[in-house]
């Protein structure tokens, strides 16, 4: 076993050196503040070696075409830290990238219009080429949690809207922000009791409101205030239009940020179809959630090329786990990681 | 049923694991245990140095045949009516040092049916050789033992990563010794239990620590036993209550066959 001791100025600082000097399976195996102020990280490094590892099979492959490592690079892709042995670059090729892009499960006129703007880009780098495609469809906008007022989550069933509310208002905590979580009168089943009990932990009022009224006079209150709201609501199918009716009253209401939660598990046309209603009904931004989940990033790319700002991404269902901001370039090495591996 | 064995390992040397097990051999027999502490350290035996003993045993007569069991130990007085035996091999002769598999295994044999024994005690010589790592592996418990020294912390890795290699399941139980205090004690032993979880898919236990004391240098030094010499001091007071730990453990099988 490897052990080295690394001093930095922070956490962040240590775990950088650490995977510079170590590489990314480097375990951090003790940390505590070190006497001049910094802090001080011990990591360990060996080759993995257990009888039980060699008796189990790993991860079943779902799909014979997937390899897992592709998901674990998936991951790092989007943290965005293209550092060490991932420099090596990829010469462009449109064949590789429409079967890149074919991997990920991209709808096929998805996949050739990228490909035909990553060719007029002209840039030999391949991931460069992708990410000027991508860049021309995609908009990453984060919610700013120091200048949010109200936000209104909608979104189908079981995309995460309720941890979503639960993850932003962490966020506006550790932003300084006043939060109040809201369930409107339709929120799904048993949102009410598990916003109650992320609030508990996060210093967060919750309340419900019963109708479009309601919940106006209670963002104005919470506004004047100057308490950011979050508001949780009913899984809906955007697409039908009898509960789209039901909803569009919601998104009327003044001084509120429609933001649309979609799961990234979801097969990319249907995704795109469920976005182009969800900004019918006046959802400005997009969360997408279950990264941690999806192997393929069809429904990902989808969502963050139909034209609504990007916002973030979730990829753990621990409100702890965070919401990031993926760009163009970090959701263009995670499209073309295997075809990196493979070169 | 054979005796229970608990060896007392480290993998680096100079990290008081002979200490430990003279100390562990008084603790547990204060306790009511009959018990054997055999000096494994076959090239460079020091038990006897510890306890201050002219005699040591016949540990080379015992494996050549020469000498029965009964024969090969020395009773050991190390307080008022707290006795164990030793079995070693006399400081310094290197008899041993280049003991063959059939010799070892010939050991392990009788130290498994020593049956006027509840408990042996191995201590076993420092690094992680083949002698080394098969004493343990047969071993019931395996005590390891960390300090605060980095290159022990790998060298304990090393040792647990050996034993669970060749026993597929058995992992060592931690002592941490020279702790500062309990906070380091835990810390220490999390760094390991960590490495080994990811590394090595398995958690070792956290036994206990014992506390950095300069009363067990000047024990050591006197070659006297520090339970004896200084019975109220921090360091013999963990190694008691570490002592209680191990022997409650083997024991409280036996408690509940009992009450049925």
């Amino acid at each position: 076993m490897q052990l080295r001791t690394f001093l930095a100025k922070d956490m962040k600082e240590a775990l950088a050196s650490v995977r510079a000097d170590m590489g990314p399976e480097a375990v951090i195996i003790a940390s505590e503040k070190s006497k001049s102020g910094g802090i001080m990280v011990r990591a360990a490094l060996d080759e993995s070696d257990s009888p039980a590892e060699a008796q189990a099979p790993s991860e079943p492959a779902l799909v014979a075409d997937f390899d897992t490592s592709h998901r674990d690079g998936l991951l790092r892709r989007l943290r965005g830290n293209g550092s060490g042995d991932r420099k090596s670059s990829l010469s462009f090729d449109r064949g590789d990238l429409l079967a890149a892009l074919n991997r990920h499960r991209l709808p096929e006129g998805m996949a050739h219009a990228l490909a035909e703007t990553a060719a007029k880009a002209q840039l030999t780098d391949m991931t460069l080429a992708l990410a000027s495609a991508l860049d021309k469809k995609m908009k990453p906008w984060p919610i700013d949690m120091h200048d949010a007022n109200a936000l209104l989550l909608v979104g189908p069933n079981g995309a995460g809207k309720t941890a979503v509310a639960a993850k932003i208002a962490a966020h506006a905590r550790l932003a300084g922000r006043r939060t109040t979580l809201v369930a409107s009168d339709s929120a799904g089943a048993g949102a009410v009791a598990r916003l109650e009990t992320f609030a508990k932990h996060l210093d967060s009022a919750v309340t419900t409101a019963e109708s479009a009224a309601e919940l106006n006079s209670l963002i104005g209150e919470c506004v004047a205030k100057k308490t950011f709201v979050i508001v949780d609501t009913a899984g809906f199918d955007p697409r039908d239009a009898k509960a789209r009716t039901a909803f569009a009253a919601l998104g009327q209401i003044g001084r509120v940020d429609t933001i649309g939660v979609v799961s990234a598990l979801s097969d990319a046309e249907e995704i795109t179809e469920i976005v182009e209603a969800l900004a019918a009904l006046g959802a400005k931004r997009l969360i997408v959630t279950g990264l941690d989940l999806s192997r393929r990033a069809g429904g990902l790319v989808a969502a963050a090329t139909q034209g609504i700002p990007l916002a973030h991404v979730t990829r753990s269902p621990f409100i702890a786990g965070g919401l990031e901001s993926p760009t163009s370039l970090s959701l263009a090495r995670m499209l073309l990681d295997e075809c990196r591996s493979a070169q | 049923m054979t005796t229970h064995i608990t060896a007392v390992g480290s993998g680096k040397g100079g990290t008081g694991k002979t200490l430990i097990a003279v100390s562990l051999a008084h603790s547990l027999a204060h306790l009511g245990e009959r018990v054997l502490l055999c000096d494994a350290d076959l090239g460079l035996s020091n038990a006897g140095v510890h306890l201050g003993l002219s005699e040591t045993g016949d540990l080379a007569g015992l494996l050549a045949g020469t000498k029965s069991l009964k024969d090969a130990t020395v009773r050991v007085t190390s307080g008022p009516r707290i006795h164990f035996d030793l079995l070693a091999a006399p400081s310094g002769s290197g008899a041993l040092a280049n003991a063959d598999e059939a010799a070892i295994a010939k050991l392990i044999f009788i130290l498994e049916h020593a049956g006027n024994y509840d408990r042996v005690i191995v201590d076993l010589g420092a690094g992680v050789d083949a002698t080394v790592m098969s004493i343990a592996a047969h071993a019931d418990d395996v005590v390891l033992v960390v300090t605060p020294d980095p290159a022990s912390l790998t060298d304990a890795y090393a040792f647990a990563k050996l034993l669970l290699r060749r026993t597929t399941s058995r992992v060592p139980q931690l002592l941490v010794n020279m702790a500062l205090n309990a906070t380091e004690g835990r810390r220490i032993a999390e760094a390991l239990m960590t490495s080994a979880r990811a590394f090595l898919k398995a958690t070792p236990e956290y036994l206990g620590f014992i506390p950095y004391d300069s009363r067990v240098t000047e024990a050591v030094r006197r070659q006297s036993p520090l339970l004896t010499l200084f019975p109220q001091t921090p360091a013999s007071t963990a190694i008691e209550s570490i002592a209680r730990k191990l022997h409650g453990s083997t024991t409280a099988p036996v408690a509940v066959a009992g009450l049925r």
